[in-house]
């Protein structure tokens, strides 16, 4: 009895703080559909009429469909990149039984341990020197700094399953990228979910990169969009009413995202964080 | 093989890094170099890590990105165990709090960041705190006009955004702990509150290592947040902030000044993590 009480005590506490969790969402979302004065006037209140045309102002004002596909194009670019050489990279450090190989891991895992703002302003002027300061740039860049976590995870997972039947594909002579691909990697398959997961959710919410990188150049991310969005037109104080709906449209493909792949993405986070 | 990777880890990360560290000893100024036609000629020893520690901007963000990361790991940490622990003692419905707590972390820093600029603003500071609001706490009201304010502000906002990501590492650490210890222990009598510290706690070690490594390297690294939320007004600037924004402060811009405070933001990182995963370690080995 006491323990069921107790029980709903805490589902009662859970119940609160989950309310207010989400409250700043719900801000968000009813303060997409009000006017400026209604916003700083009842800013908690629901709008007296649903108006769906500050959002709509506000996709056009950020090029919604144009910096979400540009958003998209780099994530997946990213991951595909960093999936392709850590993997790899992962694979060969846990199979090879050499001085390189362990020095390569311990390289990778140090690496880890350098903040982004030590190296972006030479990173910058050195691919700036070779002309890619730009996406497919911004894009490499990525791949380089997803590297460190991702090979750490799959030199883990690759150390954990025994090299008999890798060995049976290169006896049966199928070549070293072969038995890789037909072998080795769709026995991945879980390492690889971690690794998209982690780094697509940083790469898609990523400000500083792309701003150091694209700037205000014409092609921009999301969170570039809705950054310049505010700054241009915050030297007249803060402009609420596109803000809000900025912000709105811009989380929602990854709120879908996450609904749809909630296991996996749960899943990805605990196994990278008790891996790594 | 590790080949690609080879080229991408040394293009992206090595090659910088080192060129870095050579750049912060000259007069670098992005483009070109002072006092000279190369790097070679623009050398001044540690007189960029000298201006550094005279400089009151970067002494300012080194002491504020301390106080705000020592807070916001405590506060991060309680959280997200205090989480943890209530939905693992639930029979059923953990999994829709669980995805409840963990949406905040799907929305970037800055996004997050100006929606909470509202909140401080228009939420607590009238609606909810202010003089004629529900309940009257200056505290927490006009949080992002004042130095100490602000820093509680983004502890406030950085709780909220990443407790549910360190809960799900608590949770998952919670499940792996064999219930038959707590079985033993009601037996013999033992409180809550000495299962909590003899059971959970040297159990949960593993996880604590990790949660700490992550919230004290996301926190000193924090950028996005404090950004959006004050940019760096009222002395609030991170380090990573204003290692951004010296090349702003400066004219013409120096980099070599901005590069020196990134090698000892380096030093600082490296050292914390290491002293703290080499202290985490040796606890959940003595523990075991």
């Amino acid at each position: 009895m006491r323990k069921r009480l107790f029980r709903v005590l805490i589902f009662i506490v859970l119940t609160v703080l989950a309310v207010i969790t989400l409250s700043p969402v719900g801000f968000l979302v009813i303060n997409s559909f009000k006017s400026q004065s209604e916003i700083v006037a009842s800013p908690i209140a629901l709008p007296t009429e649903w108006n769906s045309g500050y959002v709509l102002t506000a996709a056009e004002q950020i090029n919604f469909f144009g910096s979400l596909a540009i958003t998209f194009i780099i994530t997946l670019l990213s991951v595909v990149l960093i999936v392709l050489a850590s993997s790899l990279a992962g694979w060969m450090i846990a199979r090879a039984k050499n001085r390189l190989a362990s020095v390569m891991l311990y390289m990778f895992t140090a690496a880890m341990l350098i903040p982004f703002q030590a190296v972006m302003y030479p990173l910058l002027s050195l691919f700036e020197g070779v002309g890619l300061k730009n996406i497919p740039g911004l894009i490499i860049m990525y791949g380089g700094f997803g590297l460190s976590l991702s090979v750490f995870l799959y030199h883990g997972f690759v150390k954990s399953i025994p090299a008999s039947i890798e060995e049976a594909a290169l006896i049966d002579g199928a070549g070293m990228l072969k038995t890789f691909f037909s072998v080795v990697f769709p026995l991945m398959k879980s390492t690889t979910a971690t690794v998209v997961i982690l780094n697509a959710l940083w790469i898609w919410n990523d400000y500083l990169l792309p701003f150091l990188v694209i700037g205000n150049a014409p092609a921009r991310t999301l969170t570039l969009e809705l950054y310049f969005a505010k700054m241009t037109s915050g030297q007249f104080g803060n402009p609420w009413e596109l803000i809000f709906p900025a912000v709105f449209v811009s989380i929602i493909p990854i709120i879908i995202v996450f609904l749809i792949l909630q296991k996996h993405i749960v899943r990805g986070i605990s196994d990278g964080a008790v891996k790594g | 093989m590790s080949i690609p990777a080879l080229i991408l880890f040394f293009a992206v990360i090595v090659l910088p890094f080192i060129t870095g560290v050579i750049y912060s000893f000259t007069s670098w100024r992005g483009t070109y170099f002072a006092g000279g036609e190369g790097v070679l000629d623009s050398f001044v020893g540690f007189d960029n890590y000298i201006n550094a520690f005279k400089n009151e901007k970067f002494l300012n963000a080194f002491g504020y990105t301390i106080k705000f990361t020592v807070v916001a790991v405590v506060a991060i940490n309680i959280v997200a165990l205090g989480l943890a622990m209530m939905i693992t003692s639930l029979k059923r419905g953990g999994g829709i709090f669980r995805t409840i707590f963990f949406l905040p972390n799907l929305l970037g820093g800055l996004a997050l960041g100006f929606i909470w600029q509202f909140i401080f603003q228009n939420v607590f500071s009238e609606v909810l705190f202010g003089a004629n609001g529900l309940i009257h706490i200056p505290f927490l009201t006009n949080m992002l006009q004042d130095n100490t304010k602000a820093l509680f502000a983004l502890v406030i906002l950085v709780t909220w955004q990443m407790a549910g990501y360190m809960m799900i590492i608590y949770i998952t650490g919670l499940n792996n702990i064999p219930q038959d210890l707590y079985e033993a222990a009601q037996i013999d009598g033992a409180s809550s509150f000495q299962q909590f510290r003899v059971i959970t706690i040297p159990m949960l070690m593993p996880a604590i290592t990790i949660v700490f490594f992550l919230t004290l390297a996301n926190c000193f690294k924090l950028l996005d947040q404090n950004i959006a939320l004050t940019d760096g007004n009222f002395n609030t600037r991170l380090l990573a902030t204003q290692i951004l924004r010296t090349t702003r402060d400066t004219a013409p811009p120096d980099y070599g000044l901005a590069q020196a405070q990134a090698v000892i933001f380096f030093v600082l990182i490296a050292a914390v993590t290491l002293i703290q995963l080499s202290l985490t370690k040796r606890r959940e080995v003595e523990l075991h």
